[in-house]
């Protein structure tokens, strides 16, 4: 294994995700494991690690029935816990260090249940995995990649550093810092428009809704890294909004060495070359995880896993349509499939499609019950090209009121310029 | 423009009539028949009908139009009748003796005398009576044009102006005080007047088209193919090409006369009217006529060609006969002859502007468009809208049908964008008739009396007329024809506000007819009638008769109506039209209903919903359910500085505490105690009790002596007491 340069460094933090209900039976304890960090650390260690934090769960559920422990103070660690779903787990044993000890678990618990949300949005919850493949294979080839993916999401900006070895290992895997922690997770940023603007948006995303006839189509847009509008409900915005900054605003494609080139073919290549460490690290610990699987490799093997958090994967394509190919391509034609998300509100599941006009971010979201596969959507995305023919009017008319710092602005929008206002950035978590 | 006529037309619930038609004749006519008749004139300056025998002329008021009219009879002399007229204010009547005489009479004092023309060198064509300034009758001679003065101290006509021209033949139409004179060998060739209140208007020599038909022979063109057309204030010269089947219209700018482009006929023989704007080419041979709104660019019929229907026939419908046959007061009443029913007969001649007489039968029609059949057979919701909200002679029901249109579309779940572009017509058409006046005009007059309050102008057409000008119209109709505005210099530009039905000749400035006399508001009795003088919807009406209908039978998911009722603050917005708080209510409503409360709050913090007490209510209210919601409510009370209402909601959630705080800041002086004491004994402190108490006692005058204090110090003892024990 090529991975023992590593060992020292992960010692700093340790991030596990376990089930309560598995490997009751002695000499099953294996079985617990859906997710550990780092991979290669010896299993008699991570089981150390689990034993601990399942009998901390256990033993302080005597004295709180009700609410679960949150946090166990250690010496030298703290230890975080989230109880994600009904019996299953997420621990992480942060290092302590004498300046960052206290203020910072509130955001690292901010961070295993965003973890978690997306997880949610994208594959649906982990213990409807674990039923659909009692094994255990299936939720660790989905959780793996994903917690990967969305740690060094947080990381995008020093993807071509040489040390991203790190970020993964050790001590650099990317705690919130002193400035995120101010930043509270689980919340959006919106834009503060005026009328005119709010309802000119709000005249856009009703037109584009009344597409959907009897079914309700949902809808998402974003100025910049702003929320501008949404018809979602609020958990939902919150965690397409998390991943529409991570992964789909211009911002988010631009960290990318290719993302204004729509030739995929570029892009692809060009991920090999940036993302190549992080690609062979991810797979040689994947590798490392399903060497332990007990499940036979079976279909498994050939099942495409979705790492809708894998960067660099989103491009904008010609017609202005953001394009992936990270839930696999067609069968029949070259073109990728189309994103699919969970709503966690309605519980079900709906297709992506974003639009992206300059700093603009469109994303519609449509059933997938209610319209006719892959040639739905491109229906779909038709009506969307022909009825928001009138779109870079509305950006014209926007872009000098929502960003007077970019462009110039004429006079007769003065009356109009927005004021740019993040709400969040106050959560100091003082205990 | 689909060819479906009103019978097959139900979306609207409008087509009442099983009849395939859109311009009807109304039975019955006014009959012209007086015995010993020697045929009739027609005076369009006063809009008379005239009917001279031997001895006596007996005229018919067309205005207001009723076939129980009776006529008022001036006797005359013997004589040959050319033509006859009276004057403008009515004293004189001139007739037309022969080709070298007119003669005058005065009604009163029975004087006469004549005008004659040099015999031997120039005839006269015709006359007519002018409100210009300058003279006070025209003669149209052969040898050009005379103008006269009457002179009342030596009683007769004083020459003060000659237009020397050649003159084959002339059109005259008082509505547009355009003279037309005809000359050179195919009588295409034309000199143009105006006199008109404002003075006399020289137009550019100019050329009418004429196809050939073969190489040799040219057609000449004649008076009865020349149509003088007034529609938005604007002239227009409607000529038939005979050759060409084409009728071509010319429009008249003070300095120049532009062809605008030609229309299709279908019959050697048509005639031209205009209703309420609106142009009926009449299609004598085929039966049929076509309809044209020349506001807009397109030259595209308003529907397809269909007859003239005559309505309210006994012999088509019995029920109606009964009544209007009291009226036939001739001999044999209980016999209506069949002749009186033939359609674009031979006989039928065609008045300016909306008129249809039947010489043979001495019948006067009137014709009326049908408005719900027109909006009936056409499925282009915004360009019928528009079409109605131009309409001004039955602006009410024009108004009514619109609002059924918009109800209908809604209601039929029409795609979002035409339902938007619809309430855009509806929004914008309102705008304009605010800013022009008409709008408050018709609320003025329905409310006052319906009495001779003109209205001026379409909101359209006089989009840009300013305040004073308004006022000076008034003053102009009042005065009859005196003060009119006529050509005007104010107008240094062409003044539509509608570009894109501008041929490229915005630096032009229109001929324009102001005055008295204008069809706009020359139909009185069916103002009258209507009360209304705009269609124009404003945005109550739009939520008394049509969002609020709507969401009562509205079945299903109610988002689509917001998406409507967003499109409609779109273009309220854009039109900066304030909007009643009733439709954010409604809206408020909406939302909810569907749990969107998420997209409520985007609403109200974007103002998108402005605030008001209506909206804070209904937020708290919606609220009950979810608390983000209320407290938008009360935050909007405060932000409205509703200080009263806000203490009282914050009672009512239990923080008297911040109310009592909140009522000592902003000096709410009128909150009863009794609301605090209560609370505070409900959450059965008694150390917020006795801070109560103490505010009170600290803060009201003679508190104390209240039964209030007195109820409430007890109730504070014992619990004191009770904590002691």
């Amino acid at each position: 294994m090529g991975m023992s340069a590593a060992t020292t460094a992960a010692e700093g933090i340790k991030f596990c995700i376990f089930d309560l209900r598995r490997g009751q039976q002695e000499g099953q304890e294996l079985d617990k494991i859906l997710f550990f960090f780092p991979a290669d650390l010896p299993f008699s260690a991570q089981l150390s690690v689990i034993g601990l934090s399942e009998g901390l769960i256990t033993f302080t559920r005597i004295f709180s029935p009700e609410a679960a422990c949150e946090v166990i103070e250690a010496e030298r660690h703290s230890h975080v816990f989230y109880e994600a779903e009904p019996d299953i787990w997420m621990v992480m044993v942060v290092e302590k260090n004498e300046s960052e000890a206290i203020w910072r678990i509130d955001a690292l618990r901010k961070v295993l249940k965003e973890v978690h949300s997306l997880f949610l949005m994208f594959h649906g919850s982990i213990r409807t995995m674990i039923e659909k493949e009692p094994a255990g294979g299936l939720i660790r080839s989905h959780l793996y990649p994903f917690i990967m993916d969305y740690l060094s999401a947080c990381q995008k900006r020093s993807l071509l550093d040489n040390c991203c070895w790190d970020f993964l290992l050790g001590k650099k895997l990317q705690l919130p810092s002193f400035r995120d922690c101010l930043k509270e997770r689980g919340t959006v940023q919106m834009l503060t428009v005026s009328r005119e603007a709010a309802i000119e948006v709000q005249s856009l995303v009703r037109v584009l809704e009344s597409f959907a006839g009897n079914t309700q189509f949902y809808s998402l847009i974003l100025f910049q890294d702003l929320l501008v509008s949404t018809t979602l409900s609020p958990v939902d915005t919150i965690n397409l909004f998390t991943y529409a900054v991570l992964r789909l605003t211009p911002r988010a494609l631009s960290s990318g060495v290719s993302s204004w080139s729509y030739l995929r073919k570029g892009s692809t290549t060009s991920n090999v070359a940036t993302g190549s460490i992080l690609a062979q690290s991810a797979s040689v610990s994947e590798q490392n995880f399903r060497s332990r699987d007990t499940s036979p490799p079976g279909g498994d093997n050939s099942h495409h896993i979705a790492r809708p958090l894998q960067p660099d994967r989103w491009s904008k394509g010609k017609d202005g349509f953001l394009v992936t190919d990270i839930w696999g391509a067609e069968a029949s034609s070259s073109t990728s499939a189309t994103p699919t998300i969970w709503l966690q509100q309605t519980e079900e599941r709906v297709y992506v499609c974003a639009y992206q006009y300059r700093s603009l971010t469109l994303i519609l979201l449509v059933p997938v019950a209610s319209i006719l596969g892959e040639q739905g959507v491109s229906a779909v995305k038709q009506q969307i090209l022909e009825n928001v023919s009138f779109l870079p009017v509305f950006t014209e008319f926007f872009f000098p009121l929502l960003n007077p710092s970019v462009y110039s602005c004429p006079k007769q929008f003065g009356a109009l310029i927005a004021t740019l206002t993040y709400r969040s950035c106050c959560s100091l978590m003082i205990k | 423009m689909s060819g479906k006529a009103s019978s097959s037309q139900s979306s609207i619930g409008l087509s009442r009539s099983s009849a395939l038609s859109h311009v009807y004749i109304q039975y019955p006519p006014l009959r012209c028949n007086v015995p010993g008749s020697r045929g009739l004139f027609y005076d369009d300056g006063n809009k008379l009908i005239l009917s001279p025998t031997s001895d006596q002329v007996f005229s018919w008021k067309t205005v207001p139009f009723s076939p129980l009219v009776a006529p008022t009879s001036d006797s005359i002399s013997e004589g040959p009748i050319l033509s006859i007229r009276c004057s403008l204010d009515e004293k004189f009547i001139a007739i037309q003796r022969s080709n070298h005489e007119v003669q005058f009479r005065h009604r009163e004092t029975g004087e006469t005398f004549s005008q004659r023309c040099r015999p031997e060198s120039e005839s006269i064509l015709g006359f007519f009576w002018t409100d210009c300034p300058l003279c006070d009758i025209v003669f149209v001679k052969t040898s050009g044009l005379d103008l006269f003065v009457y002179n009342s101290e030596l009683k007769s006509l004083q020459l003060v102006e000659t237009r020397k021209l050649i003159v084959s033949w002339y059109v005259y139409t008082h509505e547009s005080r355009l003279v037309l004179l005809a000359s050179g060998m195919q009588c295409k060739t034309f000199n143009g007047f105006q006199l008109s209140s404002a003075g006399v208007i020289r137009l550019p020599r100019f050329d009418m088209a004429m196809a050939k038909s073969e190489a040799n022979s040219k057609p000449v063109l004649a008076a009865e193919d020349i149509n003088i057309v007034t529609v938005y204030g604007r002239i227009y010269c409607l000529q038939v090409d005979r050759v060409a089947m084409l009728l071509h219209s010319y429009r008249f700018y003070r300095d120049a006369v532009i062809q605008q482009g030609s229309l299709p006929i279908y019959s050697s023989r048509i005639a031209v009217s205009v209703v309420d704007n609106v142009v009926l080419v009449h299609q004598n041979d085929a039966k049929v006529v076509i309809l044209y709104d020349i506001y807009a660019d397109s030259r595209a019929p308003i529907s397809a060609p269909l007859p003239l229907l005559l309505r309210g026939f006994p012999r088509f419908n019995t029920s109606v006969s009964q009544s209007s046959r009291e009226d036939s007061g001739s001999s044999g009443a209980n016999v209506v002859p069949d002749n009186e029913a033939v359609i674009y007969g031979d006989d039928w001649t065609f008045l300016v502007p909306e008129f249809i007489c039947d010489v043979a039968n001495r019948l006067l029609w009137k014709i009326h468009l049908d408005l719900e059949a027109i909006s009936a057979s056409s499925s282009e919701v915004p360009s019928v809208l528009e079409f109605l909200q131009r309409r001004k002679l039955e602006a009410n029901k024009a108004k009514q049908l619109c609002l059924a249109i918009a109800r209908t579309v809604i209601l039929e779940r029409s795609p979002v964008p035409m339902v938007a572009r619809a309430m855009d017509v509806l929004v914008t058409s309102y705008s304009h008739s605010v800013k022009t006046g008409s709008y408050l005009k018709g609320i003025k007059s329905e409310k006052t009396s319906p009495s001779s309050v003109p209205h001026v102008s379409s909101p359209r057409s006089g989009a840009d007329v300013s305040a004073s000008r308004v006022d000076s119209l008034e003053k102009s109709v009042k005065h009859a024809s005196a003060a009119a505005a006529g050509v005007d210099n104010e107008y240094a530009s062409d003044s539509e506000e509608n570009p894109s039905s501008e041929p490229p000749t915005t630096n032009l400035s229109d001929l324009q007819i102001f005055d008295g006399n204008n069809p706009l508001n020359a139909n009185g009795s069916e103002q009258q009638e209507a009360q209304l003088t705009s269609p124009a919807i404003s945005p109550e009406e739009m939520y008394s008769f049509v969002f609020a209908p709507v969401e009562e039978e509205i079945v299903g998911d109610p988002s689509y109506l917001v998406a409507i009722i967003v499109e409609f603050l779109h273009s309220a917005n854009s039109e900066k039209v304030k909007v009643h708080p009733n439709l954010y209510v409604l809206t408020i409503q909406l939302l909810v209903r569907n749990e969107r409360y998420a997209e409520l709050g985007l609403f109200v913090i974007n103002k998108i919903v402005e605030p008001s007490k209506e909206v804070a209510l209904q937020l708290l209210e919606s609220g009950r359910q979810n608390f983000q919601t209320r407290k938008l409510g009360l935050d909007m009370l405060r932000q409205l500085s509703l200080h009263h209402d806000y203490v009282l909601f914050l009672v009512q959630d239990g923080y008297y505490l911040e109310a009592l705080r909140y009522a000592r800041k902003y000096k709410v002086n009128n909150v009863r105690p009794s609301l605090f004491l209560e609370a505070a004994f409900a959450s059965n402190d008694s150390q917020h009790l006795a801070a109560i108490l103490r505010f009170f006692s600290d803060f009201i005058p003679g508190f104390q002596n209240t039964s209030d204090h007195n109820t409430y110090y007890r109730i504070l003892n014992e619990m004191n007491s009770s904590i002691a024990a």
